[in-house]
């Protein structure tokens, strides 16, 4: 079974996701390197997470296909941009989250933000995944990615800590 | 000068290049010099005229691209300046329509109207090319220079309020596509 961001990296190639906007996270990050070193990718980082919704946006517009990565902490920066951007626009965009403040978390301050996101997700109509288990997180992703461009329609994967592992303190 | 004659002057050199639009008077102003498919009038994404017009020039690296932004909304989102210079898109040209409120709000002053410098700021980020005009004149000869040098450009024009143009009847949705469809393969 490869590594889980390894999966993540095929399945972003098997898309052709060229634009990778993000505000980098230690979950995110260990993907993020990966594209960072292969040429096939053109990461972009970003001083907000709601650049990020903008500049992938702009990056659909064009053919362009892409998809944004931020933590948990940082999705609060995006409402805005998510309702009034990719959501009443249609931009078909998906959003990979690093979730801190589950299983695991040392700092409780995490916690808020993290239990907000799937209903925040649900009240803006944007549907949400979270892949338990590595054995089906490719199923998930390249699902996600398909459902996205197919419905014109963000869709989100949450990468909790019982796939990704916790940060330790 | 006002907002409403650096659009035309703007629109009359570039052809059919993608101009991407901060909500509000840059908007209706641009809507009201005459609509155009490649014209993404961003109505709600507050502060993300930049930020998409970056994902658009990096998404068409073959295409010059325009964002015409206002004071209010890139006070909303000055680390993108930071995120352009940073990618360094040489074929991003942000204009700036400095008219030193937030007219859509009811005018209230914005931050350049008691000091800060937009131009300074960009410049401060690493923008490569920045200008600040003031009038018609300077206004067409620097984007004459921008439709021929390497950017990225961020061009500061300080303008008068001169009141309210028509709003868009495109919605939001099909305004993405028809703009999406102008840069078909």
């Amino acid at each position: 079974m490869p590594h889980w961001s390894d999966t993540i990296v095929e399945a972003l190639r098997a898309h052709s996701i060229r634009i990778v906007p993000y505000v980098p996270d230690a979950v995110g990050w260990q993907v993020l390197s990966k594209l960072d070193a292969d040429p096939a990718f053109h990461t972009v980082p970003c001083a907000r997470e709601e650049e990020a919704i903008g500049i992938a946006a702009g990056a659909i517009a064009t053919g362009t296909k892409a998809a944004v990565f931020m933590q948990s902490s940082g999705f609060g920066n995006t409402v805005n941009a998510l309702a009034q951007l990719a959501v009443a626009s249609r931009v078909g965009m998906p959003l990979f989250i690093g979730m801190r403040g589950g299983l695991g978390e040392f700092n409780a301050v995490q916690v808020p933000a993290a239990q907000a996101i799937p209903g925040i997700l649900d009240e803006l109509n944007i549907q949400h995944y979270a892949p338990q288990r590595e054995d089906e997180l490719a199923k998930t992703v390249d699902g996600a990615l398909t459902l996205a461009t197919s419905s014109r329609f963000p869709v989100a994967v949450l990468l909790y800590s019982i796939l990704v592992g916790a940060k330790r303190a | 000068m006002r907002r409403a004659e650096g659009i035309a002057a703007l629109i009359e050199r570039i052809g059919d290049a993608p101009i991407v639009a901060s909500l509000g008077p840059s908007t209706f102003d641009l809507y009201a010099a005459g609509d155009r498919p490649a014209n993404l009038y961003t109505w709600g994404a507050m502060g993300l005229a930049s930020s998409i017009g970056l994902g658009v020039a990096l998404g068409a690296p073959d295409r010059k691209v325009f964002v015409t932004d206002g004071d209010g909304s890139l006070l909303m989102n000055l680390g993108s300046l930071a995120t352009i210079a940073r990618q360094g898109p040489a074929n991003l040209v942000h204009i700036v329509w400095d008219n030193h409120m937030w007219a859509e709000t009811g005018g209230q002053p914005t931050h350049t109207a008691t000091g800060t410098d937009l131009a300074g700021i960009a410049r401060a980020a690493g923008i490569p090319q920045v200008a600040t005009v003031a009038d018609l004149d300077a206004f067409n000869t620097v984007i004459g220079r921008a439709l021929t040098e390497n950017g990225p450009w961020c061009i500061v024009v300080e303008v008068e309020e001169a009141g309210r143009a028509g709003r868009p009847t495109v919605h939001a949705d099909e305004n993405f596509l028809r703009f999406s469809r102008t840069f078909a393969k």
